[in-house]
């Protein structure tokens, strides 16, 4: 998977790098407009994470002109602006995806695999991952070919922790994933818990104990 | 106490213009009557002469008797009236069958070695007659003078404060909110207007640019510090991935990753709250507020372990025309305060009716004013789990729909009212 960050904070297009480097993804970062037609106009990308405010132009002229070159490559926008009419301006000029700062990066990780598997014709619909095996249509989930009988909630779970298989994912992250973050207040991890430890007896269940591993109370850890 | 100006204009004029007015009537009638003896006076002198006069000529053969005009007496001795002074006297009428009241004046004279008493005589009713008439007169006049005084005095305030009155009631519906212009006419014929209005357009403009400077402010900041947030979260999480991660960093990870998601979620609530103040959600469609409601509940029953006992009394079919996501915003803080603020098995009563939402819990009574409860950054030093922004967004959000929202403590019951239109 090639995948170009197009961010002009340079810490934060560290972060970004590093985290999918550990994907297996071929990544590269440009800072600054210039840099990133450069880059689309030479090589294609299955993806394009794209911050809007750069110094020396507009993201939204860049996916234009992307668009011009004819050239479908996955783009997510990364923005600090959150507005109705920013995230509709660069849905409608062909962005698949918008997620605004701060986010999480498996967040970013995870919306990133969804979009590349739509993109993928055979399998849009399937996600296979060691034991696991989720059809995403069906919203159903097996583990070594048994059946896991899962709420909504404990499925959007682990299919977030196999999006993100092998990491620490925060709980927060987690929480803002299923809770959203419309609301106020931070979210209760009491939820968190709870769903997580349903998850774990489930699949205990099933024969696989410890295949999530909490971390400190900082996150969990799906290992596959 | 205060009054109209209208009305302190008239008090003072209705206080001393009948003061005035009864003493100028005092003063005429005075010299009215002092004229009116003067004048008298000289007729009965007048007469006096004449009637010597005639009586000499005539060389005493006129008659020495006529009633209300002389008496001529020859007397002999002792003079027994003081002359000179007028005096008031009476005449018996036999055809009236009264007395008449006159004035009379005696003067002695001598003629051919006689002395005579000569009395003359001017009716004093005609003159008091016409004193009377004058001064009613007079007093019609005044009144007049007084009525139409305060008439005129009335419209011309009226009309003279008319562009004031005007200028209040456009002052009464600014609001800096909606960032308007008041844009006064600077030209209505009386200078200190045009100067008034002037001073208050200059004074609405620069209030509007420091409000909308100030708006810009929260929005941009907001802004800015998304990308440091993000920076931080990112690094957090790489962090939480590092390999041989002891406990005791875990526990200092853990704080500043909580302490970041708080800053994240509030510098996301101030830049909401600057958006809606800013007019940034133009977007309005039907809401079915019932289905919005439960579906909202459903998720909060889900994500909250010790949910409250819950008693709904929710009419059907109540839509509200608005923007959706803030619709959800009001209703799920609403909704989560209630739960969050509760007691250990508290209860939550949500009332829906087509012209309100009232939404009650049980739970803790205030530590702060209730009427602060909707300013920013408001809340509880117990509860570090929110941001202190949840009802300043609730209130945002009423304001920008005109609902009024309504905090109410009794008997241990918090209650929220949200009075629709």
């Amino acid at each position: 998977m090639h995948l170009l960050v197009v961010e002009d904070e340079q810490t934060l297009l560290q972060s970004i790098l590093e985290y999918f480097a550990q994907e297996d993804f071929i990544c590269e970062g440009v800072v600054n407009y210039a840099s990133a037609v450069n880059k689309i106009e030479d090589s294609v990308y299955d993806c394009i994470v794209l911050d809007l405010n750069l110094p020396d132009g507009n993201g939204l002229r860049l996916l234009q002109y992307l668009r011009k070159l004819k050239k479908d490559d996955c783009v997510i926008i990364i923005s600090a602006r959150n507005s109705l009419k920013d995230k509709i301006a660069g849905l409608d000029l062909g962005a698949d995806d918008y997620l605004t700062k701060p986010f999480h990066l498996s967040e970013l990780n995870a919306r990133i695999k969804a979009l590349l598997r739509r993109r993928s014709q055979h399998t849009s619909d399937i996600l296979i991952a060691g034991i696991f095996f989720i059809d995403l249509a069906a919203r159903t989930a097996t583990c070594d070919g048994q059946k896991l009988s899962l709420t909504k909630g404990e499925f959007d779970l682990l299919v977030y922790l196999v999006n993100n298989k092998n990491r620490v994912v925060s709980r927060q992250a987690i929480a803002e994933h299923i809770y959203g973050d419309q609301s106020d207040n931070i979210p209760s991890f009491d939820f968190v818990y709870s769903q997580i430890k349903n998850l774990k007896r489930k699949l205990k269940e099933k024969g696989h104990d410890d295949l999530i591993q909490s971390v400190y109370g900082l996150g969990y850890k799906l290992s596959l | 106490m205060s009054i109209r100006l209208l009305q302190k204009n008239m008090r003072f004029l209705l206080t001393w213009l009948p003061l005035v007015l009864v003493g100028c009537s005092l003063f005429f009638y005075v010299m009215l009557r002092i004229q009116a003896h003067h004048m008298q006076d000289k007729q009965l002198q007048l007469k006096q002469r004449n009637v010597w006069d005639a009586f000499i000529k005539t060389s005493g053969s006129m008659p020495l008797h006529v009633v209300g005009e002389y008496d001529i007496e020859k007397i002999s001795g002792v003079r027994n009236i003081i002359p000179g002074d007028i005096r008031d006297t009476s005449i018996y009428y036999q055809d009236k069958k009264k007395q008449l009241p006159f004035e009379t004046l005696v003067t002695y004279r001598n003629w051919q070695g006689n002395n005579y008493n000569v009395r003359t005589y001017v009716s004093s009713t005609e003159i008091s007659h016409l004193i009377i008439k004058v001064f009613i007169a007079e007093t019609v006049i005044l009144l007049l003078l007084l009525f139409t005084i305060i008439f005129l005095n009335r419209y011309s305030a009226k009309r003279l404060w008319q562009p004031f009155f005007e200028t209040m009631q456009r002052m009464a519906s600014y609001d800096i909110a909606r960032n308007q212009s008041l844009n006064l006419p600077v030209e209505t014929g009386i200078t200190e207007f045009n100067t008034l209005h002037k001073e208050i357009n200059q004074l609405i403009d620069s209030s509007n640019i420091a409000y909308y400077n100030q708006k810009q402010f929260v929005e941009n900041a907001s802004h800015e510090m998304q990308t440091p947030l993000a920076i931080i979260r990112s690094k957090l999480e790489l962090l939480i991935n590092e390999p041989g991660l002891t406990a005791k960093n875990a526990a200092i990870l853990q704080d500043i990753t909580e302490a970041n998601d708080r800053l994240s979620q509030m510098n996301r609530t101030l830049l909401l709250l600057a958006k809606i103040e800013n007019n940034q959600f133009p977007e309005t469609e039907t809401i079915d507020i019932n289905d919005l409601l439960s579906q909202l509940l459903a998720n909060l029953q889900q994500y909250h372990e010790s949910f409250p006992s819950l008693e709904n009394t929710v009419s059907s079919d109540i839509s509200l025309q608005a923007n959706r996501s803030l619709i959800e915003i009001l209703l799920s803080n609403l909704l989560n305060n209630a739960i969050v603020h509760n007691r250990e098995n508290g209860r939550v009563r949500i009332m829906l009716t087509p012209s309100r939402l009232v939404i009650s819990n049980t739970g803790k009574d205030l530590q702060y004013a209730p009427e602060t409860l909707f300013e920013r950054f408001k809340k509880d030093s117990y509860s570090s789990k929110t941001t202190g922004l949840g009802l300043a967004l609730v209130k945002q959000i009423c304001l920008l729909y005109g609902y009024t929202v309504n905090y109410d403590y009794r008997d241990g019951w918090h209650t929220v009212s949200v009075i629709f239109g």
